[in-house]
């Protein structure tokens, strides 16, 4: 092996070998780097619940999707409240309805039922008279029950950007009952905080600077205007409209999988995949020899890269996820047939063995590109129509089927090219070519 | 060598009678419809060792199903299977007890939770770890995830046919794009067949499963193809069935082989989701070992002989088409 040869069949090696480390330990040299155990695993896996709730209006009219919006900031409010953090809420502005979905966890007694009912509820909307001997223990303060408003006010809350004072603010539209009654008591509480509290959370207590007369008032957020702040004042404008959504979330779909038969699942699968990468692996062996051990290295960095790509963007992988990345290791090979069936052709045809790799690589290039178009749109066509489960399949086929051409295209044909000169390397027989030549008939 | 060409009828005959079964068990049985599709309310429950013996198995199952009934006013089927612990190497078997109700009746949540709790009581379960999983769909949202799914299916299949055309077009000419498609189409039917036939419910895993498979269908088109316009360069003078039939034979090795890793891929998900009760994966591998045998059956013994039958039948109405014009 010449020196740069060497070089790059070992770089690789290395390649595989850091990639390998990151993704067992998820981190190198005292780098974090996101590695098999972060990545992310649906409730299919984990356990967990999955809800559809549809925002049903009283004259069946299309939820708006600011309210929709609103509604989405409340449920994660709720959660929040219940030390719910590890969930997915999203909005589907055109059906109109919010997916939620919450993952098991460990040790937590968990009702789904309940909490799913308890988070479409609509929210109890108070403003409140503050009693300033009444706080919990980070000095928020309490409920008094001396009501200003309820949620039934307050007509509309937006965010806005506050022209006087900079930064951002919240805008409150009153009924004019609302307006009566907070009139009379901001003239009373000047100076004075108003708590509002959505069930029995406090989400914002703002001083009273004057008398507020009329059916609109100002929250202001005060300070500079930032990307943060605009955030801010949208959630307590989503938190505030709460009380006063025009519609109610039924659950309409619900799925809801014990974490018991996902770890059951997970397991499974973890051992199919086992089993089906070495089984591929001893094929390409038995069958192609010295190419099929390459092909087989490759492979080891196709399946190390693609847990990688799934770790790093966060990709939730479900089951069917999992049955992808097992395929698209069958579906990576394929390329190193092609190309490995051409040089013995060419091995065959009386070729040399330099000639007979460039040959190779070159020549089946374009129905490795052809046949793994089509799987790539199919792929692409899946991740945009299909839902949750179904488009974390979509995404591994995706990836494997791009990555194999940084594997089994290019990475093998730079281990093949630099070993080919070393004197043992040179028998045909490890290509899978009898010494004695013959007829081309594979 | 082996003259496929010649042997093309019998291959035709098999497809045809695949698909065939399949539009029969279609007019009979129809698709079944997974409650994803369909709508509906699917509850499955842990059930205590030793509930279930061989003798009380109808009986109980009856009994489970009339109290579910019941409880919420609306008919109930109950069925028990059996479930694994899978943890390490200690693998520990379970029942479950699965309650299904139609589409028409879907539960609403407070419903669902009047079940369980009413089975986990009467039926003294083990209320900590009673409800296995619990699916419930209301029909209008099912038959909006089929259509999206199905929406899906026609978008990729008309964007792989252009590609396929389009690709097939430029290397061999229009009827090789044409024959390549036909292919496709040939995977696609058996696809669908299998599904009726073996009665698997019908869901997203199933779009997947379909698109998977066009999308893989093209592969050893692709090979043979690309034989068949190689040595149509070389061998000028072969005629085209003996030429066609040479390019399947020097290229079977690859066009199995490529098949031959995928399937190892997907057979092993299959048998260890079988053998572990994983219901999901199961119904979802083993559609796609056919579907991808599928690919590659057709590539060798449909789409080739059908174009060389076309190429041959061109061939014959030019020259029995001469003596008439002269």
């Amino acid at each position: 092996m010449r020196g740069s040869n060497a070089v790059k069949f070992f770089s690789i090696l290395l390649i595989i070998g850091i990639l390998t480390w990151i993704a067992a330990y998820g981190s190198i040299l005292g780098f974090e780097i996101p590695g098999v155990k972060d990545i992310r695993t649906g409730i299919d896996i984990q356990g967990g619940v999955d809800a559809r709730l549809y925002a049903v209006t009283k004259d069946n009219s299309k939820a708006k999707a600011e309210d929709l919006d609103a509604a989405r900031i409340t449920i994660g409010k709720r959660l929040d409240s219940k030390n719910i953090f590890d969930r997915v809420i999203t909005v589907d502005k055109d059906k109109g309805y919010i997916l939620v979905q919450i993952p098991h966890k460990k040790g937590e007694a968990f009702d789904p039922q309940k909490s799913i009912e308890e988070i479409g509820k609509t929210a109890l909307l108070t403003f409140q008279e503050v009693d300033e001997s009444k706080k919990d223990a980070n000095g928020n303060y309490l409920p008094t029950n001396k009501i200003i408003l309820e949620g039934g006010d307050v007509k509309d809350a937006t965010p806005e950007v506050d022209g006087e004072n900079g930064g951002y603010c919240v805008s409150l539209k009153l009924s004019s009952e609302g307006g009566k009654k907070f009139s009379e008591a901001t003239g009373r509480l000047i100076g004075k905080p108003i708590a509002i509290f959505m069930d029995n959370d406090l989400i914002s207590a703002p001083n009273v600077q004057t008398q507020i007369t009329g059916t609109s008032a100002r929250i202001t957020l005060g300070g500079t205007a930032s990307d943060e702040q605009r955030e801010e004042a949208k959630n307590l404008a989503g938190l505030i409209k709460s009380g006063s959504l025009p519609f109610k979330l039924e659950a309409r779909q619900v799925n809801n999988i014990s974490p018991t038969l996902g770890s059951n699942a997970l397991n499974v699968s973890i051992n199919a995949f086992i089993v089906a990468l070495i089984l591929i692996c001893f094929f390409m062996i038995f069958y192609y020899r010295l190419p099929g051990l390459i092909a087989s290295i490759a492979l080891i960095l196709h399946t190390v890269m693609e847990l990688l790509a799934l770790s790093w963007t966060h990709i939730i992988v479900t089951l069917p996820g999992i049955a992808g990345l097992i395929l698209t290791i069958g579906m990576a090979v394929d390329a190193n047939v092609i190309i490995f069936e051409r040089i013995k052709d060419e091995l065959k045809n009386g070729k040399t063995l330099h000639a007979a790799i460039d040959v190779g690589f070159k020549r089946a290039f374009s129905a490795v590109l052809d046949s793994n178009v089509t799987t790539l749109i199919s792929a692409i066509v899946l991740w945009k129509f299909g839902t949750g489960p179904i488009q974390s399949f979509a995404y591994t086929l995706g990836i494997g089927v791009v990555l194999s051409f940084i594997t089994a295209v290019t990475a093998s044909r730079i281990m093949l090219k630099s070993i080919q000169d070393i004197e043992v390397a040179k028998h045909h027989w490890l290509y899978g070519v009898s010494m004695r030549g013959g007829k081309a008939n594979g | 060598m082996v003259n496929l060409y010649a042997k093309r009828y019998y291959f035709f005959i098999l497809s045809a009678l695949i698909i065939l079964s399949g539009v029969v068990m279609y007019l009979v049985e129809g698709f079944k419809l997974d409650i994803e599709f369909e709508g509906g309310t699917i509850i499955e429950m842990r059930a205590n060792d030793k509930m279930f013996t061989e003798a009380n198995t109808q009986d109980l199952q009856t009994k489970i199903a009339d109290f579910v009934t019941n409880t919420i006013n609306k008919p109930a089927k109950v069925q028990k299977s059996t479930s694994y612990d899978v943890n390490g190497t200690n693998t520990k078997s379970f029942d479950i007890i699965t309650i299904s109700i139609g589409s028409e009746n879907t539960l609403s949540n407070t419903e669902l939770t009047k079940v369980e709790e009413a089975v986990v009581k009467e039926f003294k379960l083990n209320a900590k770890d009673a409800v296995v999983s619990e699916e419930s769909v209301e029909p209008f949202i099912g038959k909006e995830i089929m259509n999206n799914g199905l929406k899906a299916v026609v978008i990729a299949f008309v964007l792989i046919i252009l590609y396929v055309w389009y690709r097939f077009k430029a290397m061999s000419g229009l009827s090789a794009g044409v024959f390549a498609v036909v292919g496709v189409l040939h995977d696609l039917l058996i696809m669908l067949s299998v599904y009726v036939i073996f009665q698997i419910p019908l869901n997203e895993s199933f779009i997947a499963a379909i698109l998977t498979v066009v999308g893989y269908s093209m592969n050893d088109t692709v090979i043979i193809y690309d034989r068949i316009r190689e040595n149509n360069r070389l061998l000028r003078k072969v005629p085209l069935p003996e030429l066609v039939n040479s390019s399947i034979i020097q290229t079977l090795n690859r066009s199995i082989n490529t098949v031959v890793t995928s399937l190892i891929a997907i057979t092993t998900v299959y048998i260890f989701s079988r053998v572990n009760g994983i219901n999901s994966m199961e119904q979802f591998s083993f559609p796609l070992i056919i579907g991808i045998s599928a690919g590659c059956y057709s590539s060798i013994f449909i789409a080739s002989p059908l174009y060389v039958m076309w190429k041959e039948s061109q061939k014959k109405k030019k020259i029995s088409g001469k003596p008439a014009k002269a």
